[in-house]
């Protein structure tokens, strides 16, 4: 099933969303990511249960604190899929390449530009 | 418990805004249990802010220490040696440790992080209510132990206003009439005659109104 | 060279060298023979030597304990059928054609579109039986049972799929929502979701050349000649037994019945005619997903009892040298990054990623191979592991979900611990998906390569415990599905004890006479029960009660207080079978317990077997009485079969008798349905009714009588009856407090819930805990028998381990961090952490499931999942994001 999506998505494995923590995807954004995305199971399939609910709440939590200092809100977002939907996984992982690219670069990588110039 | 929420990330920004080097500090009590203010929500406001100066080309160092409790000595000793490295605190702990912290530390800011609401219990994840307004003299025993100081919105002592309906109050519908509560324990408790007994004019002076209160016990003193 | 693509329907092409689907076992390329033209390139340019181009057919000899035959079915081909517009019009699908329509992996990669035009459908119509109650075109007499149920979902996910509106019609004779919960999803469709569902047999279907749309006529039941116009019309195609099955049968010298299903006793639902062989799935009848994985446990035990005194005599076992203790050591990392002959060679410089590896922080020694999966490459590590004194090791290759259990046992096989093991993906994640941009997938491939390293440079050993397992199960129940599941057990070699509350064995079957095959029920629970009593390894407690439950999986322990004396007795065990059954519901309507006509279908059974049918002359049905209602929306399942099981009896003994059965759907399903069939030949009188207008019962003095329309006359008939039998449904037992004390999750009507509907029907969550019979869902004496025999099996598979190791990846509570706040008690979705003495969180390895909800949640970040600790992720996110900053 060869399908294509940009480079710049890179994959850290987690056990289930739910073990994704809130300072994960902030230091990431920290560190000069431009966007985040979580991805799991679909919602009421979780193969824990409730773990990609919890996931959910977070991403939520982060979005709305990184609209609040200025990163911007939308570099975050939580996608629900199953495992047999590669197709689907390549298709957000091009749309989320797209959003992200058309809202910029992380601005700390353009404040530490002009600070260090 | 004590109950406190997050304040908003705006305000905590404005306040700190001219800080270089500040310590965060948690508390691993009452705010870790009701999720306000545990060594997580220290690391991420810390994740945040850091975030939010470099955005705005500052350059800070902003630390996180999280301690048992801000409100005995012996544990906020243990931050003493590294206090003046710090142009100030914030403390993500209840009011009561935001001010033990600046009074040993009196050439240091302390800054609150967040907003101390009441005494209160955990309805269930993420619902906590008001229960207990500290009055100092507590009349439980008298109303099927449910509290009128802190549960009815005019703090009533002898029944419900004319206000009441339906079981809530007239101030929103969303709350319910601490006396028609009242009323329905001391029925399935039996005691229904009790609540004929008039109360007496309550004792204020025990309350916050009395003046700052504090406790003294000789019997445990060293 | 291509060809039609026979997975798909037919509806894309592909390859001749092709993997059939994305799902397959092995997933590995094979030659079609009728495409291939014979070049032998593809052998000549595989590196991984893999093909054998002059491959044939080999014959080989096997020697068995038992056969188990599940050859499953084909769908039924309406090609034969003319007058649906099937391959006159290609916007006329099969429901087969249509679920490939509908699969992401589909040939229109998940859009669903018309294959005429490819234009989205506005208005589908599915047209149900086709090929199944059909004698009249095919030979297909039964009911398939999975066609109500899965046109309704393809109707559902249409509509998910679909931007705009979709317009889905069912014409249908009966919609058969007979299975757990399915009436719930039936409802959802047509009350929430707007699938209409039209009472009718469509007679012609006729494709209109100007639009690509197709007209379907049909007759209301007014009698009105209707047509509709659809964009599309999907034939709901049957289950039906293959040619080669039935020859294969007639080799194996099975006996099949006259549809060709495998001719099974109702009380042997698995077993064959001939001794030894046994059957499972839609082979044995017409079956949806969740049965048929019951009943392939069920044969899987059917074939271990026989195999039972072999256990253990032909496994092999591995020998794992002692760990050694690296935990004092500086990380000395080795990284072996793999070529996978072109798939990651042919984009990724591979020679510059080993290059760089070599650079990172704790890395002793790279390689690079082109196959690191195949088995000398393996000798080879193993080598350098030794060599070089490794004590992490990194491989840069596929996915992690391929290879890295047996990545982890080359380790072990050293001597390392096999959590010191990271790899990186760079060929599913990387080269494969970016093949057109080959510098960008090296760069790409040396980030993961960083990441990987740095994660390896925190991974420390961790020890999976071993726990010792309880050979004995405790079985909760003592009717049907509870002596057999402790017969299954003991016929394997495990110890059961069966709790029963009652004084006697057989539960509900000792209310039931015979089954609608004529097979006595009676002296079926009676030789049952002798066996239960007689047989050396089971222990039977009636008259006790449950009050008491701790432990985890392999290591119960159950308070129980036995017999009229009520002595306290602890039983250990490592299983629990629950099959606690189910009961008639007794009836508040139609003047139920006031009149002595008026009597549920149960008593009525018992009533024929005692006093016959002779003075019955006018008897009235009512169906669904209890069930599909607001109280309890389910269906349950057996009541049509009951009724008309009472019919046929009535009929037997008395044919000039009326018998009336009044009804919402029949839903007397696989072959069930010639039960059905033979009502109607004998002149039971079936009349549709619906809950908006239910039947009016008054009872009086020459006879109770019954009120109801007619649907094709339009009018109401009065009939004053005898009897007036009622088709009460099941009610689960009470096991609230049963529930409690085990920690059991049940399901809104009672019944327990399985840990997975489709793929763990016999299953709870709680690992080592089971469920089987109408404790599970309402069905049929044999379905559960088949069920008892499935749970007894997962019990065997589970006990007979002698010991069992927990993963290590599992949450730990650091009790100094602790704020004893509950918020991993509340999030947990298995209920495991709990305050312990000490008033700190605990949770135990044995029960925790390593999803790391609870470490995501825990406000005091006191708890760490192995494996996955934060450090552990977040230095992965450090060095992705290297220098960007």
């Amino acid at each position: 099933m060869r399908l294509n999506y940009p480079t710049n998505v890179k994959i850290i494995r987690v056990p289930c969303t739910g073990k994704v923590d809130t300072i994960h995807i902030l230091r990431a954004f920290e560190k000069g990511a431009d966007g985040v995305c979580v991805i799991g199971c679909m919602e009421g399939d979780c193969h824990y249960n409730s773990g990609n609910f919890r996931a959910r709440k977070r991403v939520e939590q982060v979005s709305h604190l990184l609209e609040q200092i200025g990163i911007g809100g939308e570099r975050v977002k939580m996608f629900n899929l199953s495992s047999g939907e590669g197709p689907r996984f390549a298709q957000y992982a091009v749309e989320m390449t797209e959003r992200v690219t058309a809202l910029g670069p992380n601005p700390i990588k353009l404040a530490r530009k002009r600070a260090a110039a | 418990m004590i109950v406190a929420d997050k304040k908003p990330i705006e305000e905590i920004i404005e306040t700190t805004r001219n800080f270089k080097r500040l310590l965060i500090l948690g508390c691993n009590e009452c705010v870790t249990v009701c999720e306000a203010g545990g060594k997580k929500e220290v690391g991420i406001l810390a994740s945040a802010l850091r975030m939010n100066a470099l955005n705005q080309g500052r350059e800070v160092k902003i630390d996180e220490i999280t301690l048992e409790r801000q409100c005995d000595h012996e544990y906020l000793e243990e931050i003493r040696n590294v206090v003046d490295q710090y142009d100030g605190i914030l403390s993500i702990a209840c009011g009561v440790g935001v001010q033990f912290t600046a009074e040993k530390y009196q050439a240091t800011p302390v800054l609150p992080g967040v907003n101390t609401k009441f005494m209160g219990a955990t309805e269930k994840r993420g619902l906590w209510v008001e229960r207990c307004q500290g009055c100092g003299q507590c009349i439980l025993a008298t109303t099927g132990g449910i509290c009128p100081v802190s549960r009815c919105a005019k703090r009533l002592f002898n029944g419900p206003c004319g206000g009441s309906s339906n079981g809530k109050c007239e101030i929103s519908k969303e709350v319910d009439c601490a006396w028609q509560l009242i009323i329905d324990r001391m029925k399935a408790l039996g005691t229904l005659e009790d609540y004929e007994k008039l109360s007496p004019i309550k004792d204020w002076s025990t309350d916050r109104a009395g003046g700052p209160r504090k406790v003294v016990r000789e019997d445990v003193q060293l | 060279m291509t060809a039609v693509n026979p997975y798909n329907k037919n509806l894309d092409d592909r390859r001749a060298t092709f993997i059939e689907y994305p799902q397959a076992v092995p997933l590995a390329f094979a030659i079609d023979p009728k495409v291939c033209i014979g070049c032998g390139l593809c052998e000549n340019i595989c590196l991984a030597k893999a093909v054998r181009y002059a491959d044939r057919i080999k014959e080989s000899a096997l020697r068995v304990g038992a056969v188990i035959l599940s050859s499953g079915s084909e769908g039924y081909d309406p090609s034969g059928l003319d007058y649906f517009g099937y391959g006159r019009s290609p916007n006329v699908v099969t429901s087969e054609e249509f679920e490939r329509i509908l699969s992401a992996s589909g040939p229109y990669r998940g859009h669903v579109m018309r294959p005429l035009d490819r234009e989205e459908p506005r208005r589908i119509a599915w047209i149900q039986c086709v090929g199944s109650r059909d004698t009249n075109r095919c030979g297909n007499g039964y009911c398939s049972s999975v066609c109500c149920m899965y046109a309704i979902k393809e109707a559902m996910i249409a509509k998910e799929h679909i931007h705009g509106d979709l317009d889905c019609t069912i014409f249908n004779m009966d919609i058969r929502t007979f299975g757990k919960d399915y009436e719930k999803y039936y409802l959802r469709a047509r009350d929430k979701e707007g699938v209409q569902f039209v009472k009718a047999r469509i007679h012609t279907v006729d494709p209109i050349a100007e639009t690509g749309d197709l007209a379907v006529r049909y007759v209301d039941e007014s009698g009105a000649i209707r047509e509709e116009i659809f964009s599309m019309v999907v034939l709901s195609v049957g289950l039906q037994i293959p040619r080669a099955s039935v020859a294969l049968a007639g080799q194996l010298g099975i006996e099949l019945n006259k549809y060709n299903f495998v001719a099974t006793d109702p009380f042997l639902p698995v077993t064959t005619s001939r001794p030894g062989i046994y059957t499972c799935g839609v082979f044995q009848g017409p079956k949806d997903i969740p049965s048929s994985i019951t009943e392939a446990s069920a044969a899987a035990c059917a074939a271990g009892r026989d195999l039972a005194a072999a256990r253990g005599t032909e496994t092999r076992s591995i020998e794992i040298p002692d760990e050694i203790d690296v935990s004092g050591e500086t990380p000395r990392i080795g990284v072996f990054v793999c070529n996978c002959g072109i798939n990651i060679g042919g984009i990724v410089k591979v020679q510059e990623v080993q290059d760089y590896a070599a650079t990172l922080p704790n890395v002793v020694y790279t390689d690079q191979n082109l196959f690191t999966c195949s088995q000398d490459t393996q000798d080879k590590i193993k080598d350098k592991i030794k060599a070089h004194r490794l004590n992490r090791v990194v491989v840069a290759a596929c996915t992690p979900k391929t290879h890295e259990p047996m990545f982890q046992e080359t380790l072990q096989a050293c001597g390392i611990n096999k959590y010191l093991f990271e790899m990186a993906n760079i060929r599913n994640q990387n080269s494969w998906i970016h093949s057109k941009d080959p510098a960008g997938a090296t760069r790409k491939a040396k980030d993961l390569v960083r990441a990987a390293v740095a994660r390896a440079g925190t991974l420390h050993p961790l020890e999976e415990k071993k726990i010792s397992v309880i050979p004995r199960a405790l079985v909760v129940g003592g009717g049907v599905a509870g002596m057999n599941a402790a017969l299954g057990l003991a016929n394997q070699g495990f110890e059961a004890v069966l709790v029963e509350k009652e004084e006697k064995l057989g539960g509900l079957a000792n209310r039931l006479t015979h089954t609608i095959e004529g097979a006595d029920v009676g002296a079926y629970v009676d030789d049952l029960i002798r066996k239960v009593n007689d047989h050396p390894k089971i222990q039977v407690q009636t008259q006790s009660l449950i009050v008491g439950f701790t432990g985890f999986k392999g290591n119960f322990s159950t308070e129980v207080l036995v017999g009229p004396g009520m002595y306290e007795r602890k039983i250990a065990h490592g299983a629990v079978v629950l099959a606690t059954g189910a009961r008639e519901y007794q009836p508040k309507e139609y003047g139920y317990g006031e009149d002595p006509r008026v009597v549920t279908q149960l008593e009525l059974g018992a009533r024929l077997a005692e006093k016959g049918a002779g003075d019955l002359n006018e008897v009235v049905m009512i169906q669904c009485v209890g069930s599909r209602n607001e109280e309890n929306p389910n269906c349950s399942r057996i009541c049509c079969q009951s009724a008309i099981k009472n019919a046929l009896h009535i009929k037997a003994e008395n044919p000039d008798a009326n018998v009336y059965v009044l009804y919402r759907d029949i839903r007397t399903y696989g072959l069930l349905e010639d039960y059905y069939t033979e009502a109607r030949a004998k002149g039971v009188l079936f009349f549709r009714y619906s809950p908006e207008r239910p039947p009016e019962v008054v009872a009086g003095e020459a006879g109770v009588a019954v009120t109801f329309e007619d649907p094709i006359l339009g009018r109401r008939l009065q009939v004053s009856a005898d009897l007036l039998a009622l088709s009460a449904g099941m009610v689960a037992e009470d096991t609230e407090e049963l529930g409690s004390i085990m920690k059991l999750a049940r399901n809104a009507e009672g019944y327990f819930m399985e840990a997975h509907v489709k793929l763990r029907p016999v299953e709870m969550a709680t690992e080592g805990v089971f469920v089987c019979g109408t404790a599970h869902s309402p069905k049929l004496l044999s379905e559960t028998i088949a069920q008892a025999y499935a749970a007894a099996s997962r019990a065997t598979t589970f006990l007979s381990q002698s010991e069992m190791t927990l993963s290590a990846v599992v949450a730990q509570v650091d009790a100094d961090k602790c704020a004893s706040c509950l918020v991993c008690v509340r999030s947990c979705p298995y209920g495991v952490p709990r305050i312990n003495a000490e008033g700190v969180s605990e949770i135990d390895p044995a029960l925790c499931h390593g999803c790391g909800i609870c470490a995501g949640e825990c406000p005091a970040k006191a708890i760490e999942l192995n494996w996955y600790e934060d450090d552990q992720l977040l230095c992965k996110v450090e060095a992705l994001l290297e220098g960007v900053l």
